[in-house]
């Protein structure tokens, strides 16, 4: 009796159903209209399998149970409306465009109605024909659409704002799965955007916009374009093979390593740069907690750099700067920088740097004990103020030795402080770094008593005021002693820039030879103190210059002493092998080519010799 | 005095027993002797032809006259081979030590025989088991002040041309062409001379299939293979 009920059921729910679906054969040209028809129809059919069940519950309790072969009637109405769907397969497909166009139209900026997405789409599903009938031809369409898109938006925009882009569209897709895409289309929904967005345009990404971005400072943007490139990698894991995978991934790291390395030292350069103007003060509104995210996500292209010793080099002669002229913003964020740097690159690498935090304080205890010292309260004149740093030679960058003619009082003053040192501190050598020093001089403008912060150098230039009133240039660089170069960049600062203490007679911007200055009697200025001497902060070409060249010339000692040390403990070795030991001892990127001009210079200074027999194979000569 | 002196200690053991039967190989023995300082005093005398009587060497002047007699051009190869026969030291001067070794060597005693030996003399040159150390002797030949150790592009390109040019004829033209045109090198080696000849010897030319950089070849090699490549592509 149960299967007849069955029976006679099922006849009148599939003749119900068949009916229904047959009525929206050539219903609507428009889709959005067609979709919704379909939608109530799927509804009615889901209200009316309801109450059928509910009313033939003991039907479906008993029969159904019993009998392994027979669906449930909800099932058995599923089943139905499957079927018959698929013997009207005009709908299927209507239905099918329809939603891939509202899909198509979201993205193009249109608002379109969600709700009816996601009850249709859950229809799918719950037939059981999502993945073939849906998801196959959405996610064509999707790389399709993003195909197009990533061209036309590459030709359109520059890189950060494609980046953006592609950001915002990976978002967009992810919450399209939220609101009525089925989760299992995640996955491969972005993946496909990914591929048509990114990984089809990497190169062209990295070549147009990696240097701009780089010469640029952007490290958002930067660190947008790692994220969405690691992510990609990623997110192909469960597209294709591990194996095949695992080498896509590390291509993708691999390239952004090397690009970012191809311009040898100017990322690092760069990054330390960007740290120090983070670094300094006169950072406005800036938080404590910004400026940490801040410096974590320059860890971040941190980790990239090869030549992690040219980062060291620049990093630490600002620092140096920072320390001594008083310019760190914070001591705090000083030290955490450093701490960071000691957790990647061991401490080492940041030896130094806590040195020189090390002769700061200690330089403070030595100038407290100056103070109090017999020597500075019998020989300073009072109203000198004179404080010392004492830089442990090797913690700080090395700092060309500058000649300058010191005015007799300076002298004095100097000889007195190291007569003090040497007293407590006997056996060491002192060396005045002159280049370093900062002063504050009173002046006396007809207009006004003030203050000027000057370098040591432009001191000395100012003092020559004092009993003169006109120089010639030539006068000047006789007096002072100072080099050519650093005078006429001393001379500009205090006769052509902002604050003019001296004037230049004839006015142009560059100091020639046969120029001369007076003391500017008409002077004055808003504020009493004057800093005067910001040149001092400032990065000369020259320097950067030696920065660089120093970092590469260690490293030429360094691969040579390596050479040596290598062939002195194995005597004999081939060129191969010696390359392959070289690579693993050395620290930072060099050339295969490079280290064959090492080989051969040492070879020249007969430190090795090619084998006579074998030229492959060099020999140590003792 | 000398001959006396130089028979005797040719001929180290003489028959002292019996002075008066000498045999066979004694008469040899003493004729050739004889015959050899002879030939001695003849390649003394030649030597004192061409050499400066204040310098008691054969200085330029003296080659170019010798070249002219020998009616070979001062500049041929020849003249490079026959120092190095003569395990000449010093360029363009030859001593009477260096002169006999030479002359000796080669049979001669007179120029025309010189002249005649010269054949003879590139053709031993050129045995492979010679050259190379035919090669590297040209280079050093070529150093003139005490502690130099390297000869300008120019010159080398001379060097290289006179040395290789009829055995490598395209190897030597390209890398005199790539020499005159690069600014790294100023001055070649004999490390980059010696490289050089190894390549000629080893490397496909001018396809280059069998260079590989990775290998102690002398970076000025690598960068004329990619020069090469760079023209050929």
């Amino acid at each position: 009796m149960g299967g007849s009920l069955y029976q006679r059921i099922e006849k009148e729910c599939e003749e119900h159903i068949s009916a229904a679906l047959r009525s929206l054969v050539g219903q609507s040209p428009d889709l959005v209209v067609f979709l919704s028809l379909v939608e109530k129809c799927w509804q009615d059919l889901c209200d009316q399998m309801l109450m059928i069940r509910g009313i033939a519950l003991f039907l479906d309790r008993t029969y159904v149970k019993q009998n392994s072969n027979v669906r449930s009637l909800w099932d058995m109405g599923l089943q139905l409306f499957r079927k018959h769907l698929s013997l009207a397969p005009e709908v299927e497909h209507k239905t099918v465009t329809g939603l891939l166009r509202m899909i198509e139209s979201e993205r193009l900026g249109e608002a379109v109605d969600r709700t009816l997405l996601n009850h249709l789409l859950k229809m799918f599903t719950a037939l059981g024909i999502y993945s073939e009938s849906f998801e196959k031809p959405f996610l064509e369409c999707t790389s399709e659409f993003y195909a197009a898109e990533g061209m036309k938006y590459m030709q359109q925009s520059d890189v950060p704002d494609y980046l953006k882009h592609v950001e915002m569209r990976l978002h967009e897709e992810n919450e399209r799965c939220f609101l009525y895409l089925d989760a299992i289309t995640r996955k491969p929904l972005i993946a496909t955007a990914e591929r048509q967005l990114l990984e089809s345009h990497i190169p062209a990404i990295l070549d147009k916009g990696f240097m701009t971005l780089m010469d640029g400072h952007r490290i958002e943007d930067l660190q947008r374009m790692y994220s969405l490139f690691s992510r990609a990698s990623l997110d192909s894991v469960l597209e294709e093979s591990f194996s095949k995978n695992e080498a896509f991934c590390n291509t993708i790291k691999d390239s952004f390593e090397h690009l970012i390395n191809l311009r040898q030292n100017r990322p690092a350069e760069l990054i330390a740069k960007f740290l120090d103007e983070k670094l300094r003060a006169g950072n406005k509104g800036i938080s404590e907690e910004e400026l940490e995210g801040t410096l974590d996500k320059v860890l971040v292209l941190f980790r990239f750099i090869q030549g992690k010793d040219v980062f060291e080099a620049f990093y630490k002669k600002d620092l140096a700067k920072r320390l001594l002229l008083g310019k760190s913003a914070s001591i705090d964020a000083e030290k955490s920088m450093i701490s960071k740097l000691k957790t990647e690159c061991g401490s080492q690498f940041t030896n130094k740097l806590e040195g020189m935090f090390k002769d700061i304080e200690l330089s403070k205890e030595i100038n407290e004990s100056f103070k109090q010292s017999s020597q500075a309260r019998m020989k300073l004149p009072s109203g000198i103020e004179m404080s010392v740093h004492v830089l442990t030679t090797g913690y700080w960058p090395t700092y060309p030795p500058m000649d300058v003619r010191l005015p007799h009082e300076l002298n004095v003053y100097q000889d007195i402080f190291k007569e003090f040192y040497l007293s407590k501190y006997s056996g060491r050598r002192l060396m005045w770094q002159n280049s370093l020093g900062h002063c504050v001089l009173k002046a006396d403008f007809p207009k006004g008593k003030k203050e000027l912060a000057v370098s040591l150098f432009q001191t000395v230039v100012l003092m020559l005021f004092n009993d003169a009133q006109k120089l010639s240039f030539l006068d000047i660089k006789d007096s002072t002693g100072i080099e050519d170069k650093e005078l006429r960049r001393t001379l500009q600062s205090l006769a052509c820039g902002k604050v003019r203490v001296l004037q230049k007679f004839p006015k142009g911007r560059d100091v020639e030879d046969d120029d001369s200055f007076i003391f500017n009697e008409g002077f004055t200025a808003p504020l009493y103190r004057i800093k005067v001497n910001a040149i001092q902060m400032k990065e000369t070409v020259e320097e950067n210059t030696s920065t660089t060249e120093r970092v590469f010339q260690d490293r030429q000692y360094q691969v040579d002493a390596a050479i040596v040390r290598i062939m002195k403990t194995r005597k004999v070795l081939s060129h191969t092998l010696l390359i392959t030991e070289l690579f693993q001892q050395l620290k930072f990127p060099i050339k295969p080519a490079d280290l064959k001009k090492r080989i051969e210079s040492l070879i020249d200074r007969e430190y090795l010799e090619r084998d006579k027999n074998n030229p492959q194979i060099y020999n140590y000569l003792a | 005095m000398r001959r006396s002196a130089s028979a005797s200690k040719k001929t180290g053991q003489t028959n002292s027993t019996n002075p008066i039967s000498y045999s066979p190989s004694d008469l040899f023995r003493t004729a050739s002797s004889k015959a050899s300082s002879k030939e001695m005093e003849r390649i003394d005398n030649q030597f004192y032809l061409y050499a400066n009587m204040s310098s008691g060497m054969i200085d330029p002047e003296g080659i170019e006259t010798l070249c002219s007699d020998m009616e070979v051009d001062h500049t041929d190869v020849r003249i490079l081979m026959l120092a190095w026969k003569m395990k000449a030291e010093k360029q363009g001067y030859f001593t009477l030590e260096e002169w006999r070794r030479g002359l000796k060597a080669l049979r001669a005693d007179t120029v025309s025989k010189l002249k005649k030996a010269l054949p003879e003399l590139e053709k031993e040159v050129r045995r492979p088991s010679n050259f190379e150390d035919f090669y590297s002797y040209s280079f050093c030949y070529c150093l003139t002040e005490e502690k130099q150790k390297s000869i300008d592009t120019e010159s080398i390109c001379q060097l290289l041309d006179l040395v290789l040019g009829s055995q490598f004829r395209a190897q030597v033209d390209y890398f005199i062409e790539y020499l005159k045109i690069q600014s790294d090198y100023k001055v070649i080696n004999l490390d980059q001379w010696m490289g050089f000849f190894r390549f000629c010897n080893e490397i496909n030319f001018p396809d280059l299939s069998n260079y590989n950089p990775d290998l102690a070849w002398p970076l000025i090699l690598d960068i004329f293979v990619e020069w090469m490549q760079a023209k050929q592509s």
